[in-house]
């Protein structure tokens, strides 16, 4: 029985704690091991700070998912904000609009097994990725 | 907000601080001033910050660490870090986030023994 999603809402820094203390939470009780907790934990504190500097606000759904056998942990960050021009430049290590050190989405894509996004200039961006369970 | 509350204690030449809650974004930038504060009031010679208790860090707070450090060294003092949890240290190197500048010890008391070696041998080298 797949445990209920969690929906983080992003409004401020003290989100940001919440959302990837949620998703620890879940990877624990999923039975991830301590080092993919904080793999996951730490992809999300990246995400969830994106929305929270660059939309202002925005949700951090979290989600046991399946497929076939295998289980996995699935985290949809989601917000209005400006979108993303160009993808593959926020996607290179160490871009930066100065606000980070330009690690947050490459480094959160490496941390987790799958990593999509899709952005609309003007409408915002959502951030599909996941992280699956050693059988 | 509450605002970050995380002794600095002062022990010898020394201070140790120990992050023992995760950090808001903003309780981690007071941190930082906490310490450069207290390193300017004490005149300490080293510190210690110690992560045993942190089981996440991610880019800002790295990137945070790393500006202590450094703002620390502009004043004349090392830091050490010492107590990253082998998940932290995996998740740190994979998000692309090696602290390079940032002195490390595997726990605080090799963080101490680090820290006055370092400073014996600064002390020597302006002797």
């Amino acid at each position: 029985m797949a445990m209920p999603n969690k929906v983080i809402t992003i409004q401020s820094d003290l989100d940001i704690v919440a959302a990837r203390m949620a998703a620890r939470d879940m990877a624990k009780s999923m039975g991830f091991g301590a080092i993919d907790q904080a793999r996951i934990a730490t992809a999300i504190s990246e995400l969830a700070r994106n929305i929270y500097l660059y939309a202002g606000e925005g949700t951090v759904t979290v989600s046991e998912i399946q497929q076939g056998l295998r289980k996995g942990l699935q985290v949809v960050c989601e917000d209005q904000g400006p979108g993303i021009e160009d993808i593959s430049l926020v996607m290179q290590d160490g871009y930066t609009t100065s606000k980070g050190m330009g690690m947050g989405m490459p480094g959160a894509k490496r941390l987790m097994d799958e990593f999509e996004i899709e952005s609309i200039v003007g409408e915002g961006t959502k951030i599909t990725c996941r992280k699956w369970k050693r059988p | 907000m509450d605002i970050v509350n995380i002794p600095i204690l002062k022990i010898e030449n020394f201070l140790i601080a120990s992050v023992q809650v995760a950090l808001y974004d903003m309780q981690a930038i007071q941190f930082k001033d906490a310490v450069l504060q207290k390193i300017y009031e004490t005149k300490a010679k080293g510190v210690i910050i110690d992560l045993t208790a942190m089981d996440v860090l991610d880019s800002f707070v790295g990137r945070l660490i790393s500006d202590i450090a450094a703002m620390a060294r502009l004043m004349g003092t090392t830091v050490v870090i010492t107590g990253l949890q082998p998940a932290v240290a995996i998740t740190l190197v994979e998000l692309g986030l090696e602290l390079p500048g940032v002195t490390t010890a595997l726990n605080l008391e090799k963080g101490i023994a680090k820290l006055r070696l370092i400073t014996e041998n600064n002390a020597d080298g302006n002797a």
